[in-house]
């Protein structure tokens, strides 16, 4: 009975309401903490790129745009940021990952989960796989493709699942997936289309 | 009629009291939900299962930029409203429905043992299995076929709500409130 009960109970909650972890401007200023001025740059991909796109990486963004935000520190850029959305069978997730002006990853966070998912992300952040994202280059062409196709959880999504449960493993691989999203498409569309 | 509440070994009468009472605490939070993630009128509700305008793709990918602000970051993102895309709609459907079935069922059981006449039996009855079904069918067309459709969810929700308000209150009147020599003769 109890579990029919409980059973009730979560289908009357059938809406996946979304959790966030960090707000938005929090994590800018985490990201680019010596950017004092942004700009938002929005990337509306053709049909050709589009296609390219969700052939690397089985995504691409739902109203066909990509956004990403400059930092500048007076008139010199100090990175970038983009929030990806990755959609689970729990609801979605929304990973921000940051950028250096060089190019590299230079800190990716968390900022949203769902009621159901929020234990297991943190789960997941708590055993430290953000910062192994930080340093990783996408390159260009070729190698873009490479990163579309591996995990880039440092020694792979099997090294961290001894470390936290079943969940947040799974979680581990949404985060993963968020990155390299983020990756291949700050490789293909904003360094290429750079002002 | 098929079994009489008020006849039931008071035992089984706490039971369908717990059940009821266990709803109705559930009725109340998936209502305050609703308030915060969908909202009780067709607009909110059609915002939140209307499929985004596709632009059509440009022929090269474009780029604009423009300032953003600090304070934008989060006014854009508190601005997000909660869309339920097709993916999750597919999954909220196939966990959701089955279970208001079992719950519509449940609470139609109680119908059973309120003495009422076939008629308020079967509109009852009735009334329960077709509150999931508006609510459900409301956000597909929602979805697929006109904003318009979202007055269904909404008809569905209160539906849903109508149907077990009614129910509990006749059900605690035939179980704890008619005196029992009434409950005899009924």
């Amino acid at each position: 009975m109890n579990k029919l009960i409980l059973a009730a109970v979560l289908t009357l909650l059938h809406i996946t309401p979304v959790v966030v972890l960090i707000k938005r401007e929090d994590a800018v200023k985490t990201i680019l903490p010596t950017a004092t001025a942004f700009t938002a740059r929005e990337i509306h991909l053709s049909g050709p790129d589009a296609h390219r796109l969700h052939e690397a990486l089985d995504w691409g963004p739902d109203d066909g745009r990509l956004t990403f935000y400059t930092g500048r520190s007076g008139t010199a850029a100090v990175g970038s940021l983009t929030f990806v959305r990755v959609d689970t069978p729990h609801g979605p997730l929304e990973v921000a990952v940051g950028f250096d002006a060089e190019g590299a990853v230079a800190r990716v966070e968390v900022t949203k989960a769902t009621v159901e998912t929020k234990a297991w992300v943190l789960e997941a952040v708590r055993s430290g796989v953000l910062d192994g994202y930080a340093g990783l280059k996408g390159g260009t062409g070729a190698d873009l493709q490479a990163v579309a196709r591996t995990s880039l959880l440092p020694g792979g999504a099997e090294r961290y699942r001894g470390k936290v449960g079943q969940m947040a493993a799974y979680m581990l691989e949404q985060i993963d997936k968020g990155v390299q999203r983020a990756l291949v498409s700050y490789g293909w569309f904003y360094r290429t289309n750079a002002s | 009629m098929p079994y009489d509440l008020a006849r039931l070994d008071r035992r089984v009468k706490w039971l369908v009291t717990c059940l009821l009472g266990t709803f109705g605490l559930a009725y109340l939070f998936g209502g305050w939900m609703v308030a915060l993630y969908a909202g009780f009128t067709p607009a909110r509700v059609a915002r939140t299962y209307a499929e985004p305008t596709l632009t059509a793709a440009p022929e090269t990918t474009m780029v604009m930029e423009h300032a953003m602000p600090m304070s934008a970051f989060d006014a854009a993102d508190t601005a997000e409203v909660h869309l339920v895309d097709t993916k999750l709609l597919v999954q909220d459907t196939h966990v959701h429905v089955p279970m208001y079935g079992v719950i519509a069922a449940l609470l139609s059981v109680v119908i059973l043992g309120l003495g009422l006449s076939p008629g308020w039996g079967f509109g009852l009855i009735t009334l329960l299995f077709s509150a999931p079904w508006l609510d459900f069918a409301g956000m597909w067309l929602t979805k697929f076929a006109s904003p318009r459709f979202a007055v269904l969810t909404v008809a569905g929700g209160f539906a849903m709500g109508l149907g077990y308000t009614i129910v509990a209150l006749l059900a605690m009147r035939r179980m704890w409130l008619l005196p029992a020599p009434e409950r005899t003769n009924q």
